[in-house]
């Protein structure tokens, strides 16, 4: 039987549709878990955590629903070794409980995503460049050193803040893994776009890779590429879809 | 209460009895011009509503307009268009993200996925030195933002303009767009047979909220209300709403598997009361609503509040009692509405009656019991109006929207409006992942909303406030509207309007409404486009008496064939 993930839904929520879709449509085979159905992920090999306000946000992005009890079977399937995948919302989520960049004890955050500079919510494409050796990850194993990967930076509350000596720490353990290109939108320390645990199955990625899947969706297509076909978004989860298949 | 005399007259002779306190305010809220279009209703037939892709016309919450065929399914585009202008004026967070959330909800009880939306905002001149409009400004964007962002749908149109003549009534229309399969439509009307069957509430708890907010609506905005106003805007719950929405998806799976016709209205103007009565009196048939059955956030809230108010997040189903179990099951259990908002649920409030009327029980009593037509059915008011006839001589270029495709550049009108990228920025324009242009980046935003599909959906909203002529403002709007459309490569086929206007008691200023509605008709037939939903918003006039300047707002729908075809600037 092939590896299996499971996209988790929290109340609030709001990517999990366009994350199935593109799970899928670069070969994963996965499922929507809703939060009354958190029992069932203890038989998935793989968690993707969606973008959206998961508990509305409450005190801090992420903060909530990080002690979620569909956590606890993310945080143990994380240290027995499984790909566990954050986006926006769920990158929050991720750091909040612990797993990125995973240096201390788990539901102690060592950082934050915290609220933009502007104070405000910023919607704008960008494009992010991969700052780790490829191999670091399986999720990265697929692409060039220095891969750029165009997406959406969705989100009010994005910004990475850290202590000096910690933000030292996550750079020389190589668990900056994506920078934004010409400077990050929300005034995020290091351009800090996406952040790795240490094992390497953990990535908790701010903008949205996958609102970028398509040629139909991606700002500078060019006339004449069809429209339909994958475009530079799609590419960022065929390492995940490799390390799935194998 | 904005009953009038005549009104209560008129209510007393019919019952044969006096009112209740209940049924007073109930008419109230249905006899207001939120809920009635009293003085506009007999204008607005002058619209065209008919076309061969219509496929739910005015009338409904949401008008549907067909897009085309994937796989042999036919898809339609749900659309709606709305204003929430005095509660934003009032409290201009809230007031505007209940104005999204109202709106969403209409397009929603269609049976129809949301996947975009659209606002137009007016507001008076933001670099005054109190920064009055400015904070209304701010708090407005930030409302939109934060409803239209969590519950996870994209803003992909819109425009703004900044003019004093908005400074005492700033203006926030908001359009929603959803798409359905033209099989699966539901329609907010109980359905043939109806009779016994369950009325079941679905949402927030209902609260003081919001109550007499159809009413407030319908009368000029005086600072001396002030604080009594607030309490008549309701309170935007978009956390809750994300989950509602994704509960009554789940929903119309259910029914669409086991084969059920269901009826599903969203709670607006009126509250229960208006919503009950308008669903079923739309199917023929009478209801009994037992308020004790209500799930509400308070005790002791009294039989009218809990009748009319307008709690927000809201939907009223109408079910066959061999479903009720599951469908409750899916809200409550599967959907755990009731540990997302204090006392939400969804729960069974009545029943749909074959004798007409419609009861209200609370207590022991009977609080309410009128025929359901006298109450849902037409009011007009023939108020005296005064055109400018002088005024009245077409000058609109409509034939150069009938230009051929590649010469949109001439089309495309002066922009006055400033770049705005910082308000734009606040907007989630990628969410759901369809998002083909996002907002800002073309006159019209578009979406690819079938997954696999070539199908493209365009969407623009036009309004100029600077043409003082309220007819050829009208015209401008409808034009301007479809030619935004068109220079992205769409071809039009469907209208929304939503009509901002001032005291429709001031003769000059129905006058204006008159002529703007005659603009607005007159280029729509020019085109060859339907409206298929609408809006009315007056009473938009200062405490001074002085109109907003004629605000026709008119959005418009586009399809493209194939997104390879859309244009846009590189």
């Amino acid at each position: 039987m092939s590896a299996r993930a499971a996209v988790l839904i929290f109340p609030g929520t709001n990517s999990e549709d366009e994350t199935l879709r593109m799970l899928r449509a670069v070969g994963i085979d996965a499922d929507l878990v809703h939060w009354s159905r958190g029992e069932t992920l203890p038989q998935y090999d793989a968690y993707v955590l969606p973008g959206g306000f998961a508990y509305e946000d409450r005190i801090r992005a992420g903060a909530i629903p990080a002690h979620d009890r569909m956590m606890d079977h993310v945080i143990a399937g994380a240290e027995r070794g499984k790909l566990v995948l954050g986006i926006c919302n769920g990158a929050q989520i991720l750091l909040e409980a612990g797993l990125v960049p995973g240096t201390g004890a788990v539901r102690r955050p060592t950082a934050a995503f915290t609220r933009n500079a502007q104070r405000h919510f910023v919607s704008k494409h960008v494009e992010i460049r991969l700052a780790v050796d490829p191999q670091r990850s399986p999720f990265t194993a697929h692409m060039q050193p220095g891969a750029i990967i165009p997406a959406w930076a969705s989100h009010g509350e994005g910004r990475l803040a850290a202590s000096d000596a910690h933000l030292r720490e996550i750079v020389e353990g190589a668990h900056l893994a994506f920078t934004y290109e010409g400077g990050a939108p929300n005034g995020a320390a290091l351009d800090c776009a996406a952040l790795l645990n240490r094992a390497g199955n953990v990535l908790a990625i701010m903008p949205h890779p996958e609102r970028d899947g398509w040629n139909f969706n991606h700002p500078a297509r060019a006339e004449g590429d069809d429209p339909l076909a994958p475009s530079g978004g799609s590419t960022f989860f065929r390492g995940f879809a490799a390390a799935l298949s194998v | 209460m904005n009953l009038r005399p005549d009104e209560i007259a008129r209510i007393r002779a019919t019952l044969g009895r006096e009112p209740s306190t209940v049924e007073l305010h109930a008419f109230d809220a249905q006899w207001s011009e939120h809920c009635s279009y009293k003085s506009s209703r007999r204008f607005l037939k002058r619209l065209p509503t008919e076309g061969a892709d219509v496929v739910v016309g005015v009338g409904q919450d949401a008008g549907i307009i067909h897009l085309g065929t994937h796989e042999g399914e036919r898809y339609g585009i749900v659309i709606a268009h709305e204003s929430h202008n005095h509660p934003s004026q009032v409290v201009p967070f809230e007031g505007a993200a209940t104005g999204v959330g109202g709106i969403v909800r209409d397009v929603l009880c269609m049976g129809a996925e949301v996947i975009g939306l659209a606002d137009a905002l007016r507001f008076g001149d933001t670099s005054d030195p109190h920064r009055l409009q400015a904070a209304i400004a701010e708090g407005v964007v930030e409302g939109v933002a934060a409803y239209g962002n969590a519950i996870g749908v994209p803003n992909i149109a819109g425009d703004r303009y900044d003019d004093p003549g908005f400074d005492d009534n700033c203006l926030v229309n908001v359009v929603a767009m959803g798409i359905v399969k033209e099989s699966e439509i539901i329609h907010s009307r109980a359905p043939r047979g109806s009779a016994g069957w369950d009325i079941v509430l679905v949402g927030k708890a209902t609260d003081p909220s919001g109550f007499g907010g159809a009413s407030f609506s319908s009368v000029a905005l005086d600072a001396d209300d002030a604080e009594a106003n607030k309490g008549a805007v309701q309170v935007p719950d978009p956390f809750l709403k994300n989950v509602l929405m994704r509960a009554s998806y789940r929903v119309f799976a259910y029914l669409r598997e086991h084969g059920i016709t269901a009826g599903f209205k969203d709670l607006g103007a009126g509250g229960i009361m208006g919503c009950s009565a308008e669903i079923c009196s739309a199917g023929g048939y009478g209801a009994i609503i037992d308020l004790d059955d209500v799930n509400v956030a308070v005790e002791g809230m009294p039989p009218e509040v809990i009748a009319v108010g307008e709690t927000q997040e809201r939907l009223i189903w109408v079910l066959p009692p061999h479903v009720t179990a599951d469908v409750l099951r899916i809200y409550n259990e599967e959907f755990t509405l009731p540990q997302i908002a204090r006392h939400a649920c969804a729960v069974v409030i009545g029943c749909v009656s074959n004798d007409k009327r419609y009861v209200l029980r609370h207590g022991s009593e009977i609080v309410m019991d009128v025929d359901i037509d006298f109450l849902t059915g037409t009011i007009h008011d023939e108020l005296p109006y005064a055109l400018r006839d002088a005024l009245r001589a077409p000058q609109g270029d409509t034939d150069a929207l009938r230009a051929p495709q590649g010469d949109t550049d001439a089309l495309r009108a002066p922009q006055r409006r400033a770049s705005r990228s910082a308000h734009w920025q606040r907007y989630d324009t990628s969410v759901r992942g369809c998002t083909v242009l996002p907002r800002d980046a073309a006159e019209a935003g578009v979406l690819a909303p079938i997954a696999g599909s070539r199908l493209g959906v365009a969407l623009a909203v036009a309004g100029d406030p600077s043409i003082a002529d309220a007819y050829q403002a009208g015209r401008h709007a409808v034009e301007e509207a479809a030619r935004k459309v068109r220079s992205v490569g769409a071809r039009p086929i469907a209208l929304t309007d939503c009509l901002n206007f001032g005291d429709p008691t001031n003769p000059q200023h129905l006058g204006q409404l008159v002529e703007a509605i005659d603009g607005l008709a007159d280029a729509a037939r020019e085109l060859g486009l339907p409206f298929v939903s609408g809006n009315v918003s007056l009473y938009n006039a200062s405490a001074s008496g002085e109109a907003i300047p004629p605000s026709p707002i008119v959005a418009c729908v586009g399809v493209i064939d194939d997104i390879a075809a859309v244009r846009y600037e590189r």
